[in-house]
């Protein structure tokens, strides 16, 4: 891995059009700006790995461990 | 011409041209963009989004509204933007919003996740981060039999 190191206000250019700034650092939290082509996903990792998480759980459901109906269903 | 699918888990499926959704962008952690809707029977609470491409993939999804009398879906408008996605669109009365179901052995194990619900938009397929507070990542499907089991406890 890459590691550079950085100060408020400096960035990180990947490629021709992703431009990554440092825009504050405050204890433990560093909040990063991102300008990327919008139809580049960016996500937190944890979020991203997350969804991955739920989606591939899904994808292992057996059909007969669904219910045919739900037994309760909201306001009952 | 329609196309079939030998599903692992249904058999043979006959899928109709226009019944194909295809998701641009995929499925984060599932391998494949070409999927279709197949219900066991019309009134089933969950329907399963089939793979066209893998016999194997398929996942049960659900009507977030069925189940959760206050299910808010607010996504990011940068994200909508990026997809090419319209809140016209998201709003057309045959735009159709499901949720992915974690299975388990009891019932009240179950969950959906609020966080990352799937649209389908004008026959394509979108999972799209919810930035409702309250959208959890696995919020219980049975939250009633979830409460008596806990009570139980």
């Amino acid at each position: 891995m890459l590691i550079i190191t950085r100060r408020p206000g400096e960035r990180i250019v990947l490629g021709d059009d992703i431009v990554v700034t440092v825009m504050e650092i405050s204890g433990q939290t560093a909040r990063i700006g991102i300008a990327a082509p919008k139809e580049l996903p960016v996500y937190r990792e944890e979020i991203w790995e997350a969804v991955k998480a739920e989606n591939q759980a899904a994808a292992s459901v057996d059909p007969s461990a669904l219910p045919p109906v739900p037994p309760v269903t909201p306001g009952e | 011409m329609s196309t079939t699918i030998d599903s692992t888990r249904f058999g043979r499926i006959e899928v109709a041209p226009d019944s194909a959704i295809a998701f641009p962008h995929g499925l984060t952690g599932l391998d494949s963009r070409r999927f279709t809707l197949v219900a066991r029977a019309e009134d089933d609470a969950f329907v399963w989004l089939h793979s066209l491409e893998d016999p194997a993939l398929a996942l049960p999804l659900a009507d977030p509204r069925r189940f959760f009398a206050g299910f808010v879906f607010e996504p990011a408008e940068g994200e909508l933007e990026r997809l090419g996605i319209d809140r016209a669109g998201l709003a057309a009365s045959d735009t159709a919003i499901y949720v992915t179901v974690r299975a388990s052995e009891r019932l009240e194990d179950f969950t959906a996740n609020l966080r990352a619900p799937i649209a389908i938009v004008g026959g394509a397929g979108y999972q799209l981060l919810n930035q409702a507070p309250a959208a959890e990542l696995r919020a219980p499907l049975f939250a009633e039999l979830a409460a008596a089991a806990e009570q139980a406890a």
